[in-house]
């Protein structure tokens, strides 16, 4: 033993060295050529006398062969004389072993030495196979891989779905697979042909699915994992397919809004970190890692997508893990099968529900009823009203009579504007997508091409994408080596409209001004209005202003069967993205809002990083054992450069003539750049025994540039088990209706290193100033000599205190699973409970003032904690009438909160912390503010209650819940006075759960998919709110109708306080009658699809087709009883973004 | 047997793997910052230079929502200005300063205030520890520069105490985890204001008499501003605000110093009381002692414009935004004068009120209502075509039309910005003005019973108003109100006593100063703040309705409050004032 295990150290040394010198050349980016073998070398050797051991080292040492074999089986002690001429390896062998019960089998590069007769048994007798290989329809399958089993040798099927296989052994298995359809095993039994019908399969358990830096058998996934059904990303008629992941993966959560270019937020378990950290996840596309610009990838281009969501799945790509991983793969060509597939959609969009607000009249009115309410005598810069008292004191409006004009220069006549209808119309969107492959044994390749346009419900808003895709790959050495790429290119055109201003300024302009005055220039705000902008002009003003984004996305990748079941592959991947935008602000003049600035500023941004990654991956398979292992490297770089250039006074506003250089005033320019690095080491064991009980144990180890010497590398492992439970014969024999039953523990650690690139160090810069409109100057220049004209100087600011100790945010996360079939997969399904631990979070906490500029500094300081649970439950049938039914719902709920925090930034998150009231065991995220408890009804009310300022009837009541006791200590007792010391806990906008429900029916050719998606018990902050009730908070702005139905003493049933111009009682502070339950059920989706018979397409060549009609957020249901019922139109989408709007799409689906 | 060989040689695999690559990684991850300097780095002596430029620079970082121009901080607690703007909801948190009762420590625009005033700070100590680590002979200016940091970071300091009045004491000498174990209460009141005019004495003794930068304070800018600090700490208060005693030898330096600065020839009154008030005159000013130097075309995106004053334009088409700023009819009507004497009506000038119209010819006034005030029907900043009309306010029926004029520049000066949608020039700021240093040391004498000498003083400044009334006029070259005042001549318009004399000048420098971002400041020094405000809000709130719940809690709201943020990050540390 010892014999042997000395040699083995020193010959794979030997070869472990080749390897690695040829990695460390990688590394200084030099070419890479590994060490070639042959099985033709040819050797001349003249030893006598010399052991059997030192005879094959020699072999071993001249050649790239390698011996295993066990010392107690082999007697290498034994010398024999050696003396041959240019020689192959497999005759010298045979002299060294001649007349012994030694024989040898050559596996590649390894030489197995056995005794006689305990090598494989002989080779049988080989023969022929072929056959046809149908869908359920009958259809050819082409593409389908026919695999001897146990092998890697085998065919695929061709356009018309025959294959034929020749020299197999008679009693070999044969393997059809086909993605999406489940695996069908056949013996071959002495039969020459096999035809064979495969099933589909949505998920199966066979399925092959990617994994970190690698794929797995579902059945073997130990992690928890979400596969998404990626057909359903391709007919979302969506600028981002992760929208369609809405509801569909449990404990995904998607947020968006309805603008064009798709925005979404997704959270996977709620996020790791504190709020304003970064929570989004890593998306690692064709083993390129990138966190930004989901939205160009072409969601027809995916292949397959895996949301790895707790920390023993994700770990492997440990730096930034945290806020788990989506894997995406995009689709190759198959060897075999050359089609064309073309998709088209088009579709319609509306507004789903406007929100209500005042018309003109309604606008003077409640104005005068809040005069009225006030006792002040109603006046306006803008109405005229015609009014009495009667007998009984109530004042009545008789009338009310608008100016002529409305404005000091008359060039504004009244008008009744909605604006909220001037910015909007229909929207109109549509994609066309096409996708060529072909392949062979030799190679595969893909070209797709996709056109996106989506012009949104908001006028002008338009958005339209090209991508384009490569993706491609060449074997050589008889497939043991592959060499490809996967490299995308998309473009982006985006009209720039300043969405969120003019959502909220379709609210708060006042219907009384025209969209255009009397001299065709735009209407815009009056004396007594407040300063908005009117929106129709922010649309027109804007409409030129298109920005271009082009991003390069891809990777070369080669991969070597260095020996049997051993591969080594290296992935080199670019993204680089260069946007440029032209902005050009006009002159306007919109009522009292005016700019004589004509400008333009040009920028240009590239954000190039690279992506290198090496992994050597080894499997071996024997008897009851698997094993899978894994080790790699991995270096990323991000660079980022940006500058602009901005000019002023233009003679002509066109975009035509624009350009900087017409531009006569004001030059400016500005840039600046960013840097950051990664590099990592990582290493994956995957074992199974007996198929039944699984384990998966990964570290990573990465270093970043963001973080101090002392601490720039973070340590993450992983470890998970899984137990095939229905595997197990007192199962399987037991209990039949059992086909599936696994359990899974994982645990994990994950890191996080998002923070600003200098964060641990002390900078000063530079500062030559801000735009003041919104943002505090802090200028470091000064007019020192008083001069005023011509440059001045300036100096340094300190932007940021150092904190070269900063180390890796942690993430610990444990989870425990349960997958399960019944009735042969009929019912699925799984249960997740995961707890997530993230320690040391990076925050830059608000600090003491103080310290002056400059003292912030990003610390390791919060520590969070979510736990959470997740339930997806399936339901496949086929009644006998034909219709198959499948239901599928996810229900994933989370908590979210703050464990730790340091004492001195607890009062820069929500809470009273000097009271008791601190953030801790609450979530980041939230409300704490007054109570709101309904309003003063009469006099005796008001004075019989607490100490409020500005308490008065008809006003909101707030709680009295505490104050301070005679020692100056915060008590949960009313004191008589409501002040700051009564603001408390008042809700969390975490949903308590989301949920999703797919229906699926089919039926000869028909098929449907309902699909509804909702959260519940969110609280959602309603800031519109401000704007639909008050008259007090923005005296100058419209109003929504709500305000109509304020309380009065003969409306007292009313929960609107009572109209008022001035907001005495501060009923604009935070508090709970802004909080409203964000709970809501969509039907997301509802779709009707019709496959053409083949017997009609066959007529027109083409091999499939699928035409669909499908709607989107056909309807929602939210809370509309109770005090905390939503008030807004979209409690998915509260206060200012983009509408979701309601869409109906036609589409089709082509395969020639 | 095989699986163990395979295995083991995989693992081995694997650890050279990892070993091979480490000898890659140092360069790798060392990534500089981009853009910026270290600390280091800054330690040279046109750099040094840098560092003192910031600290300058501070004084012109703006915004509208902590103006450096001081107007929501001295005139709307004053009885001299409203909010204005559209409401009361319109940057709220002024409105509860306006108010004083609804005020609260969770003010944020006090606490963005308090953080600008220590950033000024800030700046200085950077520049301080930098310039005291310089040889003199590596840099030759270093005693004049470290004496302007003093002087810039007194000015900061100056602000924080009369704000705030407890305060945390940050010196260049603070680093690290000190900052937050400074209390605000470790130093008495006493010795805050001792710490204060130790910065301005060593301007005193260090500065130049003469700079060549007009942005630097000099030795006699040092002394008046000295003479400032002296005056404060002269009315001696209790720990509840209320002034016990005034310190004689305290007056007697004002009096002295501002003797000094009087003396030194570089000052005098502009001829015509505009001039302090428009960009082209002012550029060059003698009436300027300090001030904030603004620029504009200066090669910076937006300029280095007055943004603190950028709200306070009108509502017409040359402006546009946002009308704050609004004089108060209290204020209008004290410009009111005795016809037959041409002196103030102390106690009859609010028993009617001034509309526009013919309320300006059928009362008498003082010459600096028209450049103090915008009233309907007059010129804008002296321009006889330029009508300010009621349509250009921005709410008047909750803040009337009185817009505030001396901060805002004619459209057409070539110091005016649109910054759309709101607008902004390049006027300087005055912080000390030669009037002021007069009327401190007119305000010295009376105290120290001196009245007589005093006299002079304010009569000066009156003949300078009255003499102020050139551009006030219309298009056909009438004045634009009934001017009738005159100077103070014991014995034929008045008797002047001491008591008398005070009287004079506290509202001489009401109607110098009004909406200059003073006047809050004078009435708790003078002790009489409670008493004042809540009778003005008495009378006011029967004109503004808004007015009802403002209340005034004497030895409370004399100063801020300590903005709880701070209080919490100290942990405790930070007392709050009394009262809050």
């Amino acid at each position: 033993m010892v014999s042997l295990f000395s040699r083995v150290w020193k010959h794979k040394l030997l070869f472990v060295m080749r390897l690695t010198f040829s990695i460390s050349l990688f590394c200084v980016l030099q070419s890479f050529a590994i060490g070639t073998f042959s099985q033709n070398a040819r050797l001349s050797i003249n030893q006598k006398n010399i052991s059997v051991e030192s005879a094959l080292q020699l072999i071993e040492d001249k050649t790239d062969f390698y011996f295993m074999y066990s010392a107690l089986v082999v007697d290498v002690r034994r010398t024999v004389d050696i003396e041959v001429t240019n020689k192959l390896v497999p005759e010298i062998l045979d002299d060294i072993f001649k007349g012994t019960d030694i024989g040898y089998k050559i596996d590649g590069r390894l030489i197995a030495l056995s005794k006689n007769g305990e090598i494989s048994p002989p080779i049988q007798q080989q023969k022929s196979v072929s056959g046809k290989v149908t869908d359920s329809s009958g259809g050819p399958l082409p593409g389908v891989s026919v695999v001897l089993k146990g092998t890697t040798s085998g065919t695929i099927t061709d356009s018309n779905g025959n294959y034929s296989l020749s020299g197999i052994p008679a009693n070999a298995t044969l393997q059809f697979s086909f993605v999406g359809m489940k695996t069908l095993e056949v013996s071959v039994g002495g039969k020459e042909s096999i035809n064979v019908t495969l099933t589909e399969e949505a998920i199966g358990l066979d399925e092959v699915v990617a994994v970190g830096y690698g794929t797995q058998r579902k059945a073997d996934l130990t992690g928890a994992i979400g596969v998404v059904e990626t057909k359903k990303l391709r007919e979302a008629p969506t600028g981002n397919f992760m929208k369609a992941l809405q509801g569909q993966v449990a404990g995904v959560y998607v947020k968006t809004d309805g603008s064009p270019s798709g925005a979404a937020t997704v959270r996977i378990r709620g996020g790791s970190t504190m709020a304003g950290g970064f929570n989004d996840p890593l998306y690692i596309i064709d083993g390129i890692p990138t966190t930004s610009g989901i939205e160009q990838l072409n969601a027809n281009d995916i292949e397959s997508m895996q949301v790895l969501k707790d920390a023993s799945a994700a770990s492997i790509y440990g730096s930034r893990a945290n806020n788990g991983v989506i894997l995406i793969t995009t689709k190759k060509g198959k060897a075999g099968v050359n089609k064309i597939e073309y998709s088209s959609y088009y579709t319609v969009q509306e507004y789903a529900k406007k929100l209500d607000v005042l018309n003109a009249y309604q606008r003077g009115f409640v104005n005068w009823r809040a005069a009225i309410n006030d006792g002040l005598t109603p006046s306006s810069n803008i109405y005229n009203y015609q009014w009495h008292r009667e007998a009984n004191n109530v004042a009545v409006l008789d009338k009310i009579l608008l100016p002529e004009f409305i404005d000091p220069s008359q060039t504004m006549r009244p008008a009744d504007t909605k604006w909220i209808d001037e910015v909007s119309h229909p929207g109109f969107l549509q994609s066309q997508n096409l996708t060529l492959t072909n392949g062979s044994e030799k190679g595969t390749m893909l070209l797709s091409l996709n056109y996106f346009n989506n012009s949104g419900i908001i006028k002008e808003t338009e958005y339209k994408k090209y991508t384009g895709r490569i993706n491609s790959d060449y074997n050589f050495l008889k497939g043991k080596l592959k060499v490809g790429e996967n490299l995308s290119f998309s473009k982006i055109n985006n009209v720039e409209i300043p969405i969120g201003d003019v959502m909220y300024l379709s609210l708060v302009q006042q219907p009384v001004v025209p969209v255009h005055s009397v001299d065709s220039a735009w209407g815009g705000p009056a004396p007594g209005m407040t300063d908005r902008h009117n929106p129709v002009r922010l649309i027109e003003d804007n409409k030129q202003n298109v920005s271009n984004s082009a991003r390069i996305f891809g990777s070369l990748y080669a991969d070597l069967e260095i020996m049997k079941n051993l591969n080594f592959r290296s992935n080199f991947g670019i993204d680089y993205t260069e946007r440029y935008y032209r902005k050009m602000d006009y002159t306007y003049a919109s009522g009292f809002l005016i700019s004589d600035i004509s400008r333009t500023t040009m920028s240009q941004d590239h954000n190039l990083a690279w992506t290198w990654s090496n992994t050597l991956n080894y499997k071996y398979k024997k008897d009851k054992h698997s094993v899978e292992l894994l080790a790699g490297m991995e270096a990323i770089k991000a660079q980022f450069v940006t500058f602009y250039g901005s000019r002023e006074g233009y003679v002509i506003q066109d975009n035509n003539y624009m350009y900087l250089n017409s531009g006569t005033s004001k030059f400016l320019n500005g840039g600046g750049g960013a840097a950051n690095s990664l590099l990592s080491y990582f290493g994956k064991l995957n074992y199974s025994f007996f198929d039944r009980y699984l384990l998966s144990a990964t570290i990573r180890r990465d270093g970043s540039s963001r973080f101090g010497k002392e601490n720039q590398y973070g340590i993450f492992p992983a470890f998970s088990l899984g137990w095939r439970l229905s595997e197990e014969s007192f199962i399987k024999n037991n209990l039949s209706s059992i086909s599936n039953l696994k359990l899974r523990a994982g645990w994990g650690k994950t890191g996080n290193q998002e923070i600003n690139n200098e964060a641990i160090y002390s900078i000063y810069k530079t500062d030559t100033g801000i735009d003041p409109t919104w943002d505090f100057d802090s200028g470091t220049s000064y007019d020192i000599s008083g001069s005023d004209g011509g440059a001045i100087p300036s100096g340094f600011r300190k932007i940021r205190e150092g904190n070269s100790l900063l180390k890796w945010e942690e993430a610990t996360q444990t989870n425990l699973g349960l997958d399960f079939g019944l009735f042969k997969q009929k019912i699925t399904g799984s249960i997740d409970y995961f707890k997530k631990d993230t320690k040391n979070i990076l925050i830059e906490p608000p600090y003491l003032a103080a310290k002056g500029e400059g003292g912030n500094q990003w610390v390791n300081g919060a520590s969070l904690g979510v736990k959470g649970l997740e339930l997806v439950l399936g339901y496949d049938t086929k009644f006998d009438n034909g219709i198959e039914l499948s239901l599928s719902g996810s229900i994933s709920s989370y908590k979210r909160e703050i464990t730790y925090l340091p004492e001195d930034v607890l009062t820069g998150y929500p809470g009273d912390p000097a009271n008791g009231k601190s953030v801790l065991g609450h979530s980041d995220l939230a409300q704490f503010g007054y109570v709101a408890d309904g309003l003063f009804q009469n006099q005796a009310e008001v004075d019989a209650y607490a100490a409020q300022p500005g308490k008065a009837v008809g006003r909101i009541r707030y709680n009295d819940i505490g104050g301070l006791d005679a020692n100056g200590k915060y008590v949960n007792k009313p004191d008589g006075v409501v002040n700051a010391l009564d603001r408390t806990w008042l809700g969390d906008p975490n949903p308590k759960f989301e949920y999703g429900i797919n229906i699926n029916l089919a039926w000869k050719g028909f098929d449907c998919v309902a699909f509804f998606q909702g959260i519940s018990g969110s609280k959602v902050y309603n800031d519109y709110k401000h704007l639909t009730d008050f008259t007090s908070i923005w005296q100058g702005t419209n109003f929504g109708t709500r305000t109509l139905d304020a309380w009065s003493s003969t409306n007292t049933g009313s929960t609107i306080p009572m109209l008022t111009l001035t907001d005495t009682n501060n009923e604009s502070r935070y508090s709970s009658y802004f909080i409203e339950n964000g709970s809501y059920l969509k039907l997301r989706n509802l779709q009707l699809g019709y496959t053409i018979p083949k017997r009609i397409m066959d007529y027109v060549k083409i091999s499939s087709a699928r035409v669909y009609i499908q709607g989107q957020n056909l309807f929602t249901i939210k809370d509309t009883k109770g005090s905390d019922r939503y008030t807004g139109v979209d409690p998915e989408n509260p206060n200012f973004a983009y509408p979701i709007p309601r869409t109906l799409t036609l589409g089709v689906n082509l395969n020639f | 047997m095989k699986k163990i060989n395979i295995k083991v040689k995989l693992f081995v695999s694997l650890a050279a793997l990892v070993l091979t690559q480490i000898s890659c990684t140092k360069d790798f991850l060392n990534l500089q910052p981009q853009a910026s300097v270290s600390s280091d780095q800054l330690n040279t002596p046109e750099n040094i230079e840098g560092m003192v430029m910031a600290a300058y620079a501070e004084l012109g970082n703006d915004h509208y929502t902590a103006p450096n121009s001081l107007w929501p901080y001295a005139d709307i607690t004053s009885g001299d200005a409203y909010k204005g703007g559209d409401g009361t909801g319109d940057i709220q948190e002024f409105n509860w300063m306006e108010l004083f009762k609804i005020n609260t420590p969770n003010n944020p625009l006090l606490d963005t205030k308090w953080y600008r005033l220590y950033v000024g700070v800030s700046r200085c100590n950077e520049a301080l520890k930098r310039l005291n680590a310089i040889s003199d002979a590596d840099f030759p200016n270093k005693k004049q520069r470290i004496a302007e940091m003093h002087f810039l970071r007194g000015h900061q300091y100056f602000l924080l105490k009369t704000f705030f009045n407890h305060i945390p004491w940050i010196d260049e000498t603070i680093e690290g985890n000190d900052f937050g174990t400074v209390s605000n209460t470790a130093l008495t009141s006493k010795q805050l204001w001792e710490k204060i005019a130790a910065e301005f004495q060593d301007g005193v003794t260090n500065l130049s008499e003469n700079q060549s930068d007009a942005g630097r304070p000099n030795k006699f800018t040092a002394m008046a501003y000295l003479a400032k600090v002296k005056l404060f700490m002269a009315y001696e208060q209790d720990d509840n605000n209320n002034v016990t005693s005034i310190n004689s030898s305290l007056l007697n330096e004002v009096v002295t110093l501002t003797n000094q600065v009087i003396n030194s020839g570089k000052y005098a009154l502009f001829s015509d009381f505009a001039y302090n008030f428009l960009w082209e005159k002012d550029k060059n000013s003698t009436e300027s002692v300090f001030a904030i130097q603004r620029s504009i075309n200066d090669g910076t995106p937006k300029g280095r414009l007055d943004w603190g004053s950028m709200l306070n334009y009108p509502m017409n088409p040359e402006y546009g935004c946002c009308g704050f700023h609004i004089g108060s009819q209290n204020l209008m009507n004290s410009f009111k004068t005795d016809p037959a004497s041409g002196l103030p009506l102390f106690d009859t000038f609010n028993n009617s009120d001034v509309v526009e119209g013919a309320d300006f010819t059928t009362n008498s006034f003082d010459v600096r209502i028209d450049h103090t005030l915008a009233v309907p029907g007059k010129p804008y900043k002296y321009d006889p075509t330029f009508i300010y009309q009621k349509g250009w306010s921005r709410s008047g029926v909750t803040y009337g039309h009185f817009a505030s004029m001396k901060e805002v520049q004619h459209y057409k000066c070539a110091c005016f910005q649109k910054v759309p949608p709101f607008m902004a020039a390049s006027k300087n700021t005055d912080i000390i003005r030669f009037a002021d240093v007069l009327l401190w040391k007119a305000e010295a004498l009376i105290e120290l019973s001196r009245q007589n000498e005093a006299l002079p003083i304010i009569n000066e400044i009156r003949t300078r108003a009255l003499n102020s009334a050139a551009k006030l006029k219309d298009a056909n070259g009438n004045a634009l109100s009934n001017y009738k005042m005159d100077t103070y001549q014991p014995g034929v318009n008045c008797i002047w006593t001491k008591d008398y004399a005070r009287t004079a000048m506290r509202w001489e420098r009401r109607m110098e100063f009004a909406m200059e971002g003073i006047r809050f400041f004078d009435l708790v020094r003078w002790g009489i703040a409670a008493d004042y405000l809540n009778k003005y809000f008495a009378v006011e709130m029967t004109k503004k309705q808004y007015l009802k719940d403002g209340q005034f809690t004497k030895g409370k709201h004399e100063c801020f409050p300590i903005p709880q943020k701070q209080i919490d990050f100290s942990k405790g540390l930070y007392k709050q004032n009394v009262g809050w």
